[in-house]
């Protein structure tokens, strides 16, 4: 027994599992600390294994090493002889601590790898470590470490904008896999050593039982479950098909399969703007020459953690480059809209972004690639394409609603979706929102004050140290600190202008940029969040509620319409008078009389207002379902088709007798009378006739078929005459008589011999699988020229034969026929029954 | 004849060889009550050219088998009862000094005929019983430097009583492989004891019998076997059945190539038999007990569970699988 297999084992798991990190963090770094403290964690508990100590040694020596090796890695400088913990090296590793949750609290994944996070996850990485070896080498309890590892794996899983790649999950499933066998074949050593009696009388020390076989199907069931991991969500019609070949793609593909590939949007908001670099992200040129802000998201869904937007929903007919994109949500007839066309340029550097930066609300785009709009929120995405690199053209129709149809405008009573709010948010919030909104009669006038508010008289700050937009970021912005940047100002304001009563969702994208050398350039730093609120008969308006300037958002802009004006004031009559005109002038044809299906939609059948609400539950019920009956019939179909062709062979001269043969031991197998593979066409044919007592036409008909196939295969001249699809009919139907229905229907659906062909197939593909692993094994074991392993396939046999159990002992292999051979035996007496 | 030649060599011997043999079988059976299978695999071995080994406790009818098979052929027989103190020279013949000739003369000894019935084989001492090897392997004696061909055709059926009885030599494995095939005789069933009463309860059967082929016919008739077509995966089947008597782990010693020619041999011989002119896996199955197991060792657990070679090889049947294609 090797005392040093498992120890390693467990580290290796945990480092295959800790690579998964990876995108957690900027450089490699904190990879490197953390691959030492797991070899610090290996090496102590293989000494100790080595030694023979008992199991509580390790977990408490590892420790200490572990202490020993921080202090070496973080605060060498206080430490006696470099190593050595004092007093001060533990202050000063208290003091990055302390850092290092500052740190976190700061910055959005991908965080930078300072010496303060380092240290955090390193010492992450060291307690899953000790706890891996404490489950799997001192508890052997090689499951339970699965526990720990899990935990970490969680980590990205969580904290990622992007859900895990499967080459990641892979290599963490192959770690805790490999411990797993490793364990497993440690307790099968511990049976102890083999008498073995070798005909040629050689020696036979050192024998150790052959796990090598039951490692094999070990392997092989692992090796499948992963595939299945893997495959299975890739293929089934309700998940997402993306994740499979991107590392993580996170385009937000919700429409699919509820939040699965969602992008916390915001995360990566905060994560661009304290880039220190300030690359720029796209130009563009627009026909009026005006900046526009660029949405990516829009996120309408808030739930207490986060702000996210319901599945989106791309149908081909909402290609873009089908025509002009939906009808804007809510936008009535009469408002006037200034239209502007873009060109927009994006930088090769942008990754991963499968959402174009638009104005709001964008008409029409032309663009290469199939990008889809959704009907709701009119944001306009890939599966397959990114924007990185791309130019398209972007037409837009900006409403400019006179105070007077802003005024007018109320919320819609059937707007629920966006006037949504979690629950557990501080009421004090709520009731601040009211205090705010305090004396406005419209829901405009409303959310003009709250931007007010947030921009002069709230006595906000504005500062990137700040982090979060949920429940309890918010509370933490509006009530106490009041500092933050646009994530804070631009959650906080949607969300207190839903407890005002007006619908409100956040925006993710860009501000208009600044002009450089007559293009509009838009840099890292111009990401932005901000507010839509939605007024009835206009649709979503943009407010700015983040400070803009030097102190705040550098290129943010208040919405004209969004100017503060006194609530005694009157309507101004001009905007709105001109209205009908202007909408003449600026939209040009189709413009004054164009309905709005959207709005008329929603009036005639009061579904939801502006967001489509994705695929009903009911009807991806229906399309699971579906999925799994198709998947359900798909072997009894795959057996009709090859019966089917084989009814068809039978014509022809040449492959008939043998199709006809094949078809007779595929109806066997189906109807669980097969027999062993040592059974001659006669004899088949004899045991059938007998057993099954066909009727004398059916016995016929299988004497033909039998005689044919013995005389094609073994005789001098292929037979005269042969077999004919009426008597593999006649046959079958002899045979089926013995069965009961409900195996009939079984063997129907589920047939054995299309089922056994394909485990075959993926016998097949793990001998491959097999052959590949074991390359570099049998190299290194011939080299240590130990006692045979899996060398002799006697060993084994003879082991079990020192037992009373005889040569049946649990490390024989069965030959091949055994196990199927009893398997039949049982099926066949099943039949009988 | 009318018959044009081609038809008759494709048909005609076979038919013949089943009317003869048939006619010899029934010879047999009229002296051995019951026994059709012994009857039958004995006819194999000897249109195999082959040698047969019968072992079984006294008194079930060995010798009378091997008797009335050289009687039912017009053909020279030889018998030889085995004793601890048979010689060697006592089988195959001896040198000696003629007076008047002055010159050494040969005396052939009992090997010189077509059949030779060996009694009681393992009574022999080794050194006598290794005398008939030659013999049986290369059809020919070689004594005093001088090597003689013996008659063809020549099959040697020898009996043997169990080795645990008193007084007995185990065959080496090297003359056990020498064998076409082992069959036991078996005890008859009560009803065939009972007709064996009234046949042999007044007389001699035997002495009754009237030779019903010559050996001329059964050359033909060996010729004939050798004509019959064993195809590829037939041969492979057989090859595959004794391979895996090699890897078994139960057993100490598998079989040898020798065993493989005299399965695919025998095989033809059964085949033409059951008037087929190809040989099928049935064949094989058939002949795989007796034509096997005399020559396996088994291991010492196998032996120490009491396990025979012949469980051993039925369980081999099971699991070869039977190649399909050509």
């Amino acid at each position: 027994m090797d005392p040093l297999k498992l120890p390693i084992t467990a580290g290796l798991a945990t480092a295959a599992v800790t690579i998964t990190l990876y995108p957690l963090f900027e450089g490699g770094a904190w990879f490197w600390s953390c691959m030492g403290v797991i070899l610090v964690v290996a090496a102590t508990g293989a000494v100790a294994s080595r030694l023979g100590a008992r199991p509580w040694v390790a977990p408490a020596v590892a420790p200490v090493a572990v202490l020993v090796y921080l202090t070496a890695a973080f605060t060498a400088e206080e430490a006696f002889l470099r190593v050595i913990p004092t007093l001060d090296s533990l202050a000063g590793l208290a003091a990055l601590v302390g850092e290092g949750f500052d740190d976190i609290q700061q910055y959005a994944a991908p965080v930078p790898a300072n010496p303060g996070i380092t240290l955090l996850t390193t010492t992450g990485v060291a307690l899953i470590a000790l706890l891996v070896d404490l489950f799997a080498v001192r508890l052997r309890r090689a499951a339970l470490a699965g526990l720990p590892m899990l935990a970490l794996f969680t980590v990205p899983a969580a904290v990622l904008p992007e859900p895990i790649g499967w080459p990641a999950f892979v290599v963490a499933a192959f770690g805790y896999i490999g411990l797993l066998v490793a364990d497993g074949r440690e307790r099968l050593k511990g049976w102890g050593r083999a008498v073995v009696v070798r005909r040629s009388g050689g020696p036979a020390s050192g024998v150790t039982p052959d796990t090598e076989r039951l490692a094999l199907s070990g392997k092989r069931v692992g090796v499948t479950a992963i595939v299945l991991a893997v495959l299975v969500p890739a293929i089934l019609p309700a998940l997402s098909p993306d994740p499979l070949f991107g590392f993580g793609v996170g385009n937000g593909l919700g429409g699919s399969g509820g939040n699965i590939g969602i992008p916390d949007a915001i995360a990566k908001l905060g994560g661009q703007l304290r880039q220190d670099s300030n690359a720029t992200v796209l130009t563009y040129s627009s026909s009026d020459d005006k900046p526009h802000y660029l949405r990516i998201y829009a996120l309408d869904v808030f739930d207490g953690a986060k702000w996210t937007f319901s599945p989106l929903r791309g149908r081909p007919e909402d290609r873009v480059s089908e025509g002009p994109l939906p009808p804007v949500p809510g936008l009535g007839p009469g408002v006037p809209v200034k239209r502007a066309t873009m060109r927009v340029t994006i930088s090769e550097d942008l990754d991963r972004l499968h959402f174009l930066p638009l104005p709001y609300p964008a008409r029409q785009v032309d663009a290469d690639g199939d990008w889809r709009a959704d009907r709701g929120s009119l944001m306009v995405f890939s599966t397959r394409d990114e924007v990185a690199g791309l130019d398209y053209q972007v037409v837009t129709d900006e409403p400019d609603p006179g105070l007077g149809a802003l005024r007018s405008a109320v919320a819609r009573p059937d707007s629920e979706p966006f006037l949504r709010l979690p629950d557990g948010l501080d009421p004090r919030v709520n009731a601040l929102a009211r205090r705010v909104t305090a004396g406005a009669d419209t829901p405009y006038e409303k959310a003009v004050r709250l931007q007010e508010w947030f921009t002069r008289k709230g006595g906000f700050t504005y500062s990137l140290r700040a982090s979060g937009s949920g429940a309890e970021a918010l509370s933490r912005f509006v009530l106490r600190n009041r500092t933050g940047y646009c994530e804070q100002f631009a959650g906080a304001m949607a969300a207190m202008a839903r407890m005002a009563g007006i619908p409100a969702r956040v925006s993710i994208g860009y501000t208009g940029g600044s002009k450089i050398d007559g293009r509009w350039t838009v840099r890292t730093h111009d990401a932005h969040a901000w507010p839509e609120l939605y007024f009835d008969g206009v649709g979503w308006l943009r407010f700015e509620p983040t400070p803009a300037g030097v102190g705040g958002q550098g290129s943010a802009q208040v919405p004209e319409y969004t100017r503060p004006v006194a609530p005694e004031a009157e309507p101004s009559a001009g905007p709105s008078a001109g209205q009908s005109d202007d909408d003449e002038e600026t939209t040009g044809a189709g413009g004054p009389s164009r309905p709005n299906p959207r709005q008329l939609d929603r009036e005639s059948q009061g579904t939801a207002v502006a967001a489509e609400p994705g695929t009903p539950t009911s009807v991806k019920a229906g399309l699971g379902v579906a999925g799994a009956l198709v998947l359900l019939l798909l072997p009894g179909a795959a057996r009709l088709l090859v019966r089917r062709g084989r009814v068809r062979r039978l014509a022809r001269p040449s492959g008939g007798p043998h199709a006809a043969w094949a078809e007779l031991r595929d109806t066997l197998t189906d109807f669980g009378m097969a027999g062993e593979p040592g059974e001659t066409p006669r004899a088949l044919g004899r045991r059938i006739a007998e057993r099954y007592a066909l009727d004398p036409r059916a016995a016929e008909s299988l004497a033909r078929v039998v005689t044919a196939e013995e005389r094609l295969r073994y005789a001098p001249a292929p037979p005269a005459s042969g077999p004919v699809a009426a008597d593999l009919h006649r046959i079958r139907r002899g045979l089926a008589a013995h069965l009961s229905r409900w195996r009939r229907l079984g063997t129907a659906l589920a047939p054995a011999s299309t089922l056994l062909r394909v485990r075959a197939f993926g016998e097949g593909a793990l001998d491959v699988f097999d052959r590949m692993e074991n390359l570099t094994p049998r190299l290194s074991r011939a080299r240590l020229s130990r006692a045979p392993l899996g060398g002799t396939r006697r060993s084994g046999a003879r082991e079990g034969g020192t037992r009373p159990g005889g040569p049946d002992g649990p490390f024989r292999r069965p030959a091949a026929g055994d196990d199927a051979g009893a398997a039949r035996e049982r099926t066949l007496t099943g039949t009988r029954r | 004849m009318a018959v044009t030649p081609d038809v008759t060599d494709a048909t005609a011997p076979l038919e013949d060889l089943v009317d003869t043999a048939h006619r010899i079988r029934n010879a047999i059976e009229s002296v051995i009550e019951g026994k059709s299978d012994v009857v039958r695999l004995t006819l194999t071995v000897l249109l195999a050219e082959g040698h047969l080994l019968i072992e079984d406790v006294p008194g079930v009818g060995k010798t009378m088998l091997a008797k009335a098979l050289a009687r039912s052929i017009d053909c020279p027989v030889k018998r030889v009862q085995f004793t601890p103190d048979l010689l060697p020279s006592d089988i195959t013949g001896v040198s000696a000094y003629n007076q008047q000739t002055r010159e050494f003369e040969f005396k052939p000894g009992p090997v010189f005929a077509n059949i030779v019935v060996g009694d009681e084989i393992n009574r022999a001492s080794p050194k006598t019983q290794s005398a008939l090897l030659e013999c049986m392997e290369e059809h020919q004696v070689t004594v005093d430097g001088v090597t003689y061909a013996l008659e063809s055709p020549f099959m040697v059926i020898a009996t043997q009583n169990p080795i645990e009885m008193e007084g007995t030599y185990p065959l080496p494995e090297a003359q056990r492989d020498r064998f076409t095939a082992k069959i036991a005789m078996g005890y008859p069933e009560p009803a065939a004891e009972l007709e064996m009463l009234d046949v042999h309860g007044a007389s001699q059967p035997l002495d009754k019998m009237e030779p019903v082929a010559t050996t001329a016919e059964v050359a033909a008739l060996i010729r004939a076997v050798r004509a019959v077509y064993v195809s590829q995966p037939v041969k492979r089947y057989a090859v595959d059945m004794v391979a895996a008597t090699r890897s078994s782990t139960d057993l100490r010693l598998g079989a040898s190539p020798r065993a493989t020619l005299h399965l695919v041999r025998s095989a033809r011989a059964h085949a033409a038999l059951s008037g087929r002119d190809y040989v099928i896996p049935d064949d094989l199955q058939d002949l795989a007990v007796p034509v096997l197991a005399h020559r396996l060792l088994p291991s010492l657990e196998a032996q120490g569970q009491r396990r025979q070679p012949e469980q051993f090889v039925a369980e081999l049947l099971r699991r070869v699988p039977v190649p399909d294609a050509h």
